[in-house]
């Protein structure tokens, strides 16, 4: 009878935790929403007579930055409830909160002759709490869209913890005209297809511009001669000059090392096209490879330590990976399709490339030993990636068919999300993203 | 001649069997009617005119006044109209819906007839207040005719008896417990709540909120500003009036740990309706791809309206990430708490002691690539 009591006292006090709770309770979030953010800009405070109109248009282009993005939507300035009428006064987050505005920024310009200067606050308005110090840009009045680029960018990078792209600048090759006519030249503009200059005339087929490491110099090609050759060209003065090359080949494909010193190219001899590296300064070549099929399309990781290319060597266009001072390359695409134009990823962990597969192209993604390929476009031509400063977005060219298609740059999110067109006063190809600027 | 022979021959043979088989291919004859008929004379006939029945024979013919229905078809042309007048007709149909009614009552007192069982626990109900006077036993646990001061006389024999035993048997300890469970406390009158003065104020008038009107400042650098300690409290007036809102609701509504209603665990359903409710606000798509490898486990107290305290939401620990990546990780996880909580997360507040403070563990894990 003891022990039968006994028993049940035990069973009593073993089966006691099991019903009380131990502490807070505990639950594990593990499915959430990916939504757009949405976000407030209303004008920046004018502090002078003639701000005001500069104010709205900062907030435009700083919205437009961030809607841009398709991380962030813009709450229409039609559904504030409260004014921000002066940039010190605090913020009624009620109000915000209202209208479900979860991040807002707040701004105040003061021109000044040909001198503009913008201050901003970005505020979490659910937490009722600003999101870091408030930030002061100067500059003149015709670089108005860099200090928008840039305020967009600071409030990008405190939301997402990514540094953002919006100051930045691409370089392509502005096309005009029929397919059998076509007119090509380069061009760079702001990251969004504003302020578009030309770098070069239209006498001459020019392609594959490719911007170096720091932003200050451009890589292309051009048929100047009747042969393709490299030229250097310098961002700031547009003055360019040709690299050397051996008489009776063909330079293509050109390339910065990170370094900016180095320049790696294709070189065709006779019906084999190998990989070189230049030297710029003292014009010293030397070959990466030596195969008979054709390599081409090199890119250098981020630390220059290795090269990503196109070969046929195994019969079809594919994918590899070689040191940068040459050697044994090892295959990195193996799905179906021909594999080209790879670019690798400013974070160094991803490789863009161009597959055509079953009578269509696509741009995608791929880790570095091929695995988690993701196609983000599908159509009758995307080509020629290139990723943005942070490595979030690509943007490529897309050309449409017939004889009247015509060329257009696009970007895209490595989620595949947010494909939308460039716009561009003309046709466009072959970008290059540049870096942000400084 | 043997060909006239043949045709003779055949000919001769077609005649045979025509004569023999032809009658076997006639149709049989048609039917037809045979009416008798008998030849009377104009007198007989007469007579039966006169004799039969035959004038009532038409007349019966006649009554049913077909020719009177006829002329409703002829109105048919306007059948709209008819179906418009006749809708009073339908009027009558309700009567034919009335009539199944009484059958519908009928169960109905079959009903009642079951109620009148029902008002059997009724009397029983009624019984109750017989009952109700059950708590007259507890006024005479509690009341004594006269005030209890009986204690200090219990006490004295025991403190004598320890005086006697030795310190080793250790017996000022349990001299020590009889005195404390003896003197129980007795009154004469039994004061209810009720009556009782309440010691603390139910309730108190909460001072009304007034938005603090920021001087005017001259126009700064914000990042001058912001390291001016007087200018903070002006920037965030509101915030800190939620944050004093949040500690003063907590505060009232918390109360001692003692009035913490703990209730059962929650059970199964009731966690994952907080964890979708948590998950419905958990927006990750504005994270950097190395928020999107950190996990966050972040604390925060309920009020008993189902409300986080904004001001105690806290990062308890990360993980798969630097410590920027957790920030912002924090930031979209703080924001998914505060964001669904406008009329709470509805839980049971029979159970507050079970959630009034709540770990969640944001793993963004499935959220990567999608």
């Amino acid at each position: 009878m003891m022990v039968r009591v006994l028993l049940m006292v035990l069973a009593v006090v073993w089966t006691a935790p099991l019903t009380a709770q131990d502490g807070p309770l505990r639950i594990e979030i593990t499915e959430g929403v990916i939504e757009p953010l949405p976000v407030a800009v209303p004008n920046l405070v004018p502090e002078t007579a003639g701000s005001a109109e500069m104010g709205q248009q900062l907030a435009r282009v700083i919205a437009a930055d961030l809607a841009g993005t398709g991380l962030f939507r813009e709450v229409p300035s039609s559904s504030f409830i409260s004014q921000v009428s002066d940039f010190n006064s605090p913020v009624l987050y009620a109000d915000w909160k209202a209208i479900n505005v979860q991040a807002l920024v707040t701004g105040a310009v003061n021109v000044q002759g040909n001198q503009v200067t913008v201050k901003f606050r970005l505020y979490d308005v659910f937490s009722g709490a600003e999101m870091g110090d408030g930030l002061q840009f100067a500059g003149t009045t015709d670089a108005w869209r860099r200090i928008a680029h840039k305020v967009a960018d600071a409030v990008y990078s405190r939301i997402t913890g990514e540094t953002g792209y919006f100051d930045s600048r691409v370089v392509y090759v502005s096309e005009t005209g029929p397919k059998d006519n076509r007119r090509k030249r380069l061009a760079i503009m702001d990251y969004d297809g504003a302020n578009v200059q030309y770098l070069t005339g239209s006498e001459s087929i020019v392609l594959a511009p490719r911007f170096s490491a720091n932003g200050d110099r451009v890589l292309y090609t051009s048929y100047e001669t009747g042969f393709p050759r490299i030229y250097v060209l310098d961002v700031g003065s547009v003055q360019r000059r040709v690299l050397e090359s051996q008489q009776g080949t063909m330079s293509f494909a050109p390339r910065f090392a990170p370094n900016g010193q180095t320049v790696v190219y294709s070189l065709s001899q006779g019906a084999n096209t190998d990989i070189y590296a230049m030297d710029i300064a003292s014009g010293g070549t030397k070959r990466l490879t030596s195969a008979p099929s054709i390599e081409t399309a090199p890119s250098f990781s981020p630390d220059g330590s290795q090269i990503v290319f196109e070969s046929d060597r195994s019969g079809s266009q594919q994918l590899y990976v070689m040191p940068a001072g040459g050697g044994e390359a090892r295959r990195i695409s193996f799905g179906e399709g021909r594999y080209g134009t790879p670019v690798w990823s400013p974070r160094g962990d991803l490789i863009a490339f161009t597959k055509q597969s079953q009578g269509r192209f696509h741009i995608g993604v791929m880790r570095l030993d091929g695995s988690e390929e993701r196609l983000l476009s599908a159509s009758f031509l995307d080509e020629g990636p290139t990723w943005s400063p942070n490595g979030r977005v690509i943007m490529f060219a897309r050309e449409t068919q017939g004889a009247a298609g015509r060329s257009t740059l696009y970007s895209v999110d490595i989620t595949g999300r947010n494909l939308r067109p460039v716009r561009t006063p003309e046709g466009g190809s072959d970008p290059s993203w540049g870096p942000l600027q400084r | 001649m043997h060909v006239g022979q043949v045709i003779s021959g055949v000919g001769h043979a077609g005649l045979i069997g025509w004569l023999i088989f032809g009658g076997s291919f006639q149709s049989e004859p048609l039917p037809f009617e045979v009416t008798e008929v008998s030849v009377i004379s104009s007198d007989a006939f007469e007579t039966l005119l006169t004799n039969g029945p035959q004038p009532a024979a038409p007349i019966d013919i006649a009554l049913p006044a077909e020719p009177e229905i006829v002329p409703d078809p002829v109105e048919t042309p306007t059948p709209d109209q008819d179906v418009v007048v006749e809708q009073p007709t339908p009027t009558p149909e309700p009567e034919p819906e009335v009539v199944p009614e009484p059958p519908i009552p009928q169960p109905e007192p079959e009903i009642v007839d079951e109620a009148p069982v029902q008002p059997a626990p009724q009397e029983q109900a009624v019984e109750a207040p017989e009952l109700a006077p059950r708590p007259i036993p507890r006024p005479s646990d509690r009341v004594a005719p006269e005030a209890a001061e009986a204690p200090e006389p219990e006490a004295a024999p025991d403190v004598v008896e320890q005086e006697a035993v030795t310190p080793d048997e250790g017996g000022e300890t349990q001299a020590e417990e009889q005195e404390q469970t003896a003197p129980e406390e007795a009154t004469e009158e039994i004061v209810t709540e009720a009556e009782e003065p309440a010691g603390a104020p139910l309730t108190s008038a909460r001072p009304p909120a007034r938005r603090p009107t920021p001087p005017a400042r001259t126009a700064e650098t914000p990042t001058e500003e912001t390291p001016q300690p007087s200018e903070q409290p002006q920037s965030e007036p509101e915030d800190t009036s939620s944050d004093v809102e949040d500690a003063l609701r907590a505060a009232l509504e918390g109360g001692g740990a003692e009035d913490v209603p703990q209730g059962p665990p929650l059970s199964a359903g009731e966690k994952d309706a907080l964890r979708v409710a948590v998950s419905s606000c958990w927006n990750v798509g504005s994270l950097s791809s190395e928020a999107l490898q950190t996990t966050v486990v972040v604390a925060v107290d309920m009020t008993q309206d189902a409300k986080p305290v904004v001001s105690s939401i806290r990062l308890v620990s990360s993980s798969g990430g630097s410590q920027s990546a957790a920030n912002d990780a924090f930031g979209a996880a703080r924001r998914a708490i505060i964001r669904c909580t406008r009329d709470g997360y509805g839980l049971p507040v029979e159970k507050y002691g079970q959630w009034k403070e709540i770990e969640m563990t944001f793993n963004p894990e499935r959220m990567r690539i999608k």
